[in-house]
């Protein structure tokens, strides 16, 4: 097998809702290797955001007992701020539901824009020729200059997916990259992420939809705030029908 | 009004000249002039009636030319050259006051012609132009016009009415030159400038008055009083409503004489024939003018020194000693303390005024820093968008520091620019707002009437906006266009009335300090309502910010 790049550790995250804490994740545990795409597949509440919210640095676990995220090995809630920065910058690249691009912004500066806060605040023209090859591999090589208020869902959420590449990151995470758009805008999005993926990119995609989880090299169930063994989906021939939890 | 002021009281100082001369041999003294200030009764020559009216004024008795150096005295005169007019006004004064000699040197008809022309002009000048100067031009040989325009020289020389006011002097007699507020001939207009009632016939005021003083001996009795019959040679206007109402300049010698402060002859007390001594002419007070770079304060201490010298270096045996600089009486002061009592209200007025712009302040800066709290409060998702791809805490608080610091001197320097404008121009404001011109009415007008027009227009499509904000366009138009002719019917208004304030025009200089003060301020107040959220923003998780609605 391939090296281990990414790792969530018996992760624990618990939602203080005024007195009530409410435990999303209880223990929860993903190993990612380099070049393989790992659907975590879930119903809707089910943590698979919050999961990989804490897989990609944007939200901690629970401070006590809460567990750790390893990238290459290392825990990166152990290092320093700066170190957090550049993981969420250009260790990993992360795709949302609801694509959250900068409205004042074209579709070029958002695209490029984890290069200039990487690189101190300069777009180098190096930086602005990978996001517009990025932006024409993806069909939007006529909109660079457009907001994207002016784009559909669908154009969105490739302007999200090549902000998120920019960095040439060692894992894309994809929280239902396809949640908001119709099967068809959905489907292109996928053959986007698998033609990167054949290229070599290690995916993290989070979805409820089973269509959507075959396309990965392996499926892992979130319920129960527990993420159940990877399966292999060759071997064990079907997926397990989704609990709520 | 000079920088610093040597005052002796009633009694007045005497070898006054000998100090003035000590003080203009020193490098730091522009120059130094003697007054002599009392109160007065001024008869005026008006009404046309026996009962005169009267008015109570200050007098200075002044060395105009010394004067003039001092303070602005020659800028604060009032009539340079005489209107047409006004021309005619003297013309027929002088005709009527020169009946004889004319009737002799002229021929009957011409005489008779003249005295036509004369009688009618008498009565007409009062409303309307006459063109008196071309009629008895006309009527007269060219010897016979220079030999009359002679007798005033006023008539002969439009410079006269001029140098006449800087002299003191009219045809060899002393004169007045009085505040433009004296005489109630002079009417001040809505656009600051002055007109005198019944088509200049007040003008100067045109006949003597009668300037009458209580001089006061050395005991401090009151002697009978003194009168003397003064023509009225020129008006001036210092900008200060007070003194513009009340004072009036006389040549020094005249104000002596009726104060009893000229030169006098000491006689023996038990034979009033023996002549012992000689009493010097007193000057009350002298004011000083330093030369350019030289404070008041530092004026005040040369001066007091030099008039140490003066009284040390005057002869053992004078008779009439000045007074040391231990006398209560003497005083030496710079002009702003000199006039603290005058200037004391207005202080405590702007004092007001401060305390009152600084809670406008705060009010203002608590506005700015909850604008920029808003601002940037909006912008959390975009915050945690930011964060979530790897910008650090400082690199946020760093683009609204920027961002608010842009905005801020901006503002702030825009908001110089067009406070200064407005302070500059704010007289011209003021009687615009005072007397609208009726442009601005009409002009407010066809904007209402071409928003109405743009309105129907644009209101096909059943929108709300533009039906709402042509409503709003046609009041404020309208409304403005109404107020205009509102105040011009009731025939303007006068917001700034100088008779309450103390200066018959706005004071317009900026007052720099505070501004600068004001305008870092809104800085300032841009940045910690920008940085304070800004911060908060930042330092929450990427997540808790990007679910930020
Ligand atoms: N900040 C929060 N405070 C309180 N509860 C939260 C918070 N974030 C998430 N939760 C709760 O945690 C649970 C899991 O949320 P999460 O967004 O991870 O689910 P999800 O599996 O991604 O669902 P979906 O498929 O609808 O996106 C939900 O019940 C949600 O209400
Ligand atoms: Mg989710």
């Amino acid at each position: 097998m391939s090296n281990l790049i990414l790792e969530g550790i018996r992760l624990k995250k618990t939602y203080q809702l005024g007195r009530a804490s409410v435990p999303v994740l209880r223990d929860a545990s993903l190993q990612v290797h380099e070049g393989k795409w790992v659907t975590i597949l879930g119903s809707s509440g089910s943590g698979k955001s919050t999961a990989l919210h804490l897989l990609g640095g944007l939200d901690r676990p629970d401070k006590i007992d809460g567990g750790s995220v390893l990238f290459k090995g290392e825990s990166i809630w152990e290092q320093t701020n700066r170190q957090i920065n550049q993981y969420r910058n250009s260790d990993i690249g992360f795709v949302f539901q609801f694509y959250h691009l900068l409205p004042e912004l074209t579709v070029l500066e958002n695209t490029v824009l984890p290069a200039m806060i990487g690189g101190f605040g300069n777009a180098t023209e190096k930086s602005r020729s990978r996001g517009t090859q990025l932006l024409e591999q993806f069909g939007l090589g006529h909109r660079l200059s457009h907001r994207p208020r002016e784009l559909s869902g669908g154009e969105r959420q490739r302007v999200a997916i090549a902000r998120a590449l920019i960095n040439e990151p060692s894992v894309l995470l994809a929280d239902e990259p396809t949640g908001n758009l119709d099967e068809a805008t959905g489907n292109e999005i996928l053959d986007v992420l698998s033609s990167l993926h054949v290229e070599g990119l290690t995916i993290v995609l989070v979805t409820h939809n089973l269509d959507i989880a075959r396309r990965g090299d392996s499926v892992v169930h979130l319920r129960h705030g527990q993420i159940d063994h990877p399966a292999n989906l060759a071997h064990s021939g079907g997926i397990a029908p989704i609990q709520a939890t | 009004m000079g920088d610093v002021i040597v005052t002796y009281g009633i009694s007045g100082l005497p070898h006054y000249d000998e100090l003035i001369a000590q003080l203009e041999e020193n490098s730091n003294v522009l120059a130094a002039t003697p007054i002599v200030d009392g109160w007065g009764l001024l008869r005026m020559p008006y009404p046309e009636s026996e009962a005169k009216q009267s008015e109570t004024v200050q007098v200075w008795g002044i060395e105009p030319i010394s004067f003039a150096k001092v303070t602005s005295y020659d800028s604060s005169l009032q009539w340079k050259t005489p209107t047409e007019n006004q021309r005619d006004w003297l013309l027929l004064d002088v005709i009527t006051e020169n009946q004889e000699l004319l009737r002799d040197e002229m021929q009957d008809d011409d005489w008779n012609e003249l005295v036509e022309v004369a009688n009618s002009a008498s009565s007409a000048l009062n409303y309307e132009d006459v063109g008196l100067w071309a009629a008895v031009q006309q009527i007269m040989s060219d010897e016979q016009w220079s030999r009359t325009l002679a007798l005033d020289e006023r008539l002969g020389n439009p410079d006269a009415i001029l140098e006449q006011g800087l002299t003191l002097m009219q045809n060899g007699r002393d004169g007045i030159v009085s505040g433009l507020h004296v005489s109630e001939g002079n009417e001040r207009q809505k656009d600051g400038t002055y007109e005198v009632v019944r088509h200049d016939y007040w003008w100067l005021p045109r006949f003597d008055g009668t300037l009458t003083m209580l001089p006061v001996d050395s005991e401090g009795g009151v002697i009978e009083p003194e009168s003397v019959i003064l023509p009225f040679v020129n008006e001036f206007q210092s900008g200060v409503f007070m003194i513009d109402e009340s004072r009036i300049f006389v040549p020094i010698h005249t104000a002596q004489k009726l104060l009893h402060l000229d030169e006098a002859q000491i006689v023996d007390e038990d034979d009033p024939t023996e002549i012992v001594g000689v009493d010097p002419a007193k000057a009350t007070s002298i004011l000083i003018r330093g030369v350019a770079g030289i404070s008041a304060n530092e004026l005040e201490i040369i001066v007091e020194n030099i008039y140490d010298q003066f009284i040390a270096g005057m002869p053992f045996d004078t008779t009439v000693m000045p007074p040391s600089r231990s006398n209560p009486g003497l005083t030496i002061h710079t002009w702003e303390e000199q006039q603290r009592s005058f200037t004391g209200p207005v202080e405590k007025e702007r004092e007001l005024m401060r305390t009152l712009f600084s809670i406008v302040y705060l009010v203002v800066a608590a506005l700015i820093l909850s604008i920029f709290w808003s601002i940037v409060y909006e912008k959390t998702r975009d915050i945690g968008i930011l964060r979530s791809i790897g910008a650090s805490r400082g690199s946020i608080v760093w683009i609204f520091l920027q961002y608010s610091l842009v905005i801020g001197v901006l503002g702030s320097a825009l908001g110089l620019l067009v406070g200064w404008l407005i302070t500059k121009n704010i007289n011209e404001i003021h009687d615009a707002m005072g007397n609208p011109p009726l442009g601005m009415a009409i002009a407010a007008f066809a904007i209402a009437g071409g928003i109405t027009i743009l309105t129907i227009a644009k209101s096909r499509g059943g929108q709300m906006l533009p039906i709402v904000l042509g409503i709003l366009g046609f009041a404020t138009f309208a409304g403005i266009g109404a107020l205009a002719l509102f105040i011009k019917s009731i025939g303007g208004l006068v917001i700034w009335d100088a008779s309450v304030y103390y200066f018959s025009i706005i004071p317009n200089n900026v007052d720099w300090p505070s501004s600068i003060v004001t305008a870092f301020g809104a800085i300032l107040f841009c940045l910690i309502g920008a940085v304070i959220p800004a911060a908060k923003a930042a330092d929450t998780d990427p997540v808790k910010a990007l679910r930020h609605e």
